[in-house]
């Protein structure tokens, strides 16, 4: 039965509560990837764990960001789909930074920075939707 | 010490049953999204669990039969074959959920693939279920998962409003749809099946007598009670560090994080080794627990505790569910949604498994006089009601929250 009302609730524009879903999985994955790139900042955390964790948001930022370019949003979301996708590229950048900034803790509270900061666009964005 | 070791079952059940990969990212998803308010579900399901695993321990204790032969015996084929399949589906689609959680904790310690560790931990529990004893995995996979205390400290340290998590265990009124899902996914959850079919089966593997109605009792109320805590303090502390930073977790990892914090890469350490074993743990019951409810409804012989050979069809079975378990594994498919519909779609299955134990823990022909009391009578069957109103809301939220999204 969820399939079957999941299916149902496919195809039609993108609305914005749907919207709304990705860009919030943005904002928690920005959200935590900066929780990671301060601690591998303050060399309180396992490299190990932390390259392979913000490689897994990565994924998952990506995965969003190919969900939002397909989708065809309703007109009067139509610019903050674009915003999203942008956001979601944004991101991703910043998870790759995390990903390359261990043992360099400079580079790594810059990326941390940077994700809080794209946490918070997530955040208003939605909060607009 | 002597007793300590003896709680080993109820220990690896609770760690294995109700702490395991979907209900540590269901625990801390909880906790991430509605704070406290949903804690006193927990100690609910916990009391559930504990009245329920009582009673089964105590069946086989004085009649020396496991769930699936009560199962059987209770029910006429039809509905056994039923209950059987529905629990063999939902048992092995947890099982693979938790070899691909495998995959990701030992990835978090050597980052080399997700897909080539769910390999590895596939080859490791399955050299673990063939080489130990009964006893060394429940003694090895329990108290490994006890690393998970590391939550408890974390939720402390964190330094809590101590009347707010009070508050959590008072329930309210609520029109959301998400806090009742929450709240019957938490019950759901301590209460799965499968943690009652190992249960009582390992309490065959371990030859309880009527001397051992005490060692059951310490096992059902000390091994859950501990699981409890467990759940209660991954709730509490993902409140405190992934509500305010507005993380959503949707992964066993953002979990681990959630001990990093207060103790840096101590307590990521002690997070991932605990999850480990409570995985593996998981792991071990979902497998065997397959192998047991086949074997005791089809009347083979059965058991860890006897040779290889004596037991072909157990043995097979056994092999053939952890294959199926790790061919499922290996597609990829995401270990945490594949539990969460594991915990949602059980609930339907709780009534088929717990209402033949209430039926012969009354049985003063069978259980003589060790027939459940008062106290376990009203306990008993009040839960049964909970389960059957459980069983009919549990799908419609799931629909109705999309999945807790």
């Amino acid at each position: 039965m969820a399939v079957v009302l999941s299916l149902s609730a496919c195809g039609g524009p993108m609305r914005p509560e749907e919207l709304a879903r990705s860009v919030d999985t943005l904002s928690s994955s920005a959200a935590e990837g900066a929780l990671i790139a301060r601690d591998v900042a303050r060399d309180r955390t396992k490299d190990t764990f932390a390259r392979a964790r913000s490689r897994e948001l990565g994924e998952t930022v990506d995965h969003e960001a190919e969900k939002l370019s397909d989708a065809t949003p309703r007109e009067e979301i139509a610019d903050e789909k674009t915003e999203a996708v942008s956001l979601a590229k944004d991101i991703s950048d910043s998870l790759g930074d995390v990903r390359v900034s261990l043992g360099n803790s400079e580079a790594a509270r810059k990326a941390a920075e940077e994700l809080d900061d794209q946490s918070k666009r997530a955040q208003e964005l939605a909060k607009g939707l | 010490v002597k007793f300590f070791l003896q709680i080993a079952l109820g220990i690896i059940a609770a760690i294995g049953g109700f702490v395991d990969i979907g209900d540590l990212v269901f625990n801390a998803q909880a906790g991430a999204t509605l704070g406290y308010s949903t804690l006193w579900a927990v100690p609910v399901g916990v009391l559930g669990i504990i009245v329920f695993a009582e009673m089964s321990g105590r069946i086989v204790a004085i009649s020396k039969k496991p769930n699936f032969q009560l199962v059987r015996e209770k029910y006429s084929h039809r509905v056994s074959t039923l209950t059987l399949v529905a629990s063999l589906v939902l048992t092995v689609l947890t099982l693979a959920a938790e070899l691909g959680g495998l995959g990701f904790l030992l990835n978090y310690f050597f980052d080399v693939s997700v897909s080539f560790f769910v390999l590895v931990g596939f080859i490791a529990v399955a050299a673990a279920a063939y080489f130990l004893p009964f006893g060394g995995l429940e003694r090895i996979f329990g108290y490994m998962g006890l690393a998970l205390i590391v939550f408890v400290a974390a939720s402390v340290k964190l330094d809590p409003q101590w009347s707010q998590i009070g508050n959590g265990f008072v329930p309210e009124a609520h029109s959301s749809a998400l806090y009742w899902y929450f709240v019957v996914g938490l019950m759901a959850a301590a209460m799965m099946p499968y943690e009652i079919y190992f249960y009582s089966s390992g309490a065959i593997e371990e030859n309880w007598e009527e001397k051992d109605l005490k060692v059951n009792r310490a096992n059902a109320i000390i091994g859950f009670g501990l699981g409890g805590l467990i759940a209660v303090a991954i709730l509490v502390s993902a409140a405190q560090v992934l509500l305010p930073a507005g993380i959503s977790p949707d992964s066993i990892g953002t979990v681990a994080l959630v001990g990093q914090v207060p103790y840096g890469e101590v307590g990521l350490l002690l997070a991932l080794v605990g999850m480990l074993f409570a995985v593996g743990g998981a792991t071990i019951d979902t497998a065997f627990s397959a192998a047991y409810n086949l074997a005791q409804h089809q009347r083979w012989k059965w058991g860890k505790r006897m040779p290889l050979l004596q037991e072909p069809k157990f043995s097979l079975s056994l092999a053939g569910f952890a294959l199926i378990g790790f061919a499922i594994a290996q597609t990829g498919v995401d270990p945490i949604a594949l539990t969460e519909y594991a915990v949602i779609f059980s609930i339907p299955v709780l009534p088929l498994t717990y209402l033949p134990i209430l039926l012969v823990g009354r049985d003063r022909s069978i259980m003589g006089k060790h027939v459940n009391g008062p106290v376990s009578t009203v306990f008993g069957w009040s839960y049964f009601c909970l389960i059957c109103v459980l069983a009919v809301a549990a799908p419609i939220l799931f629909v109705v929250t999309n999945g807790g999204g």
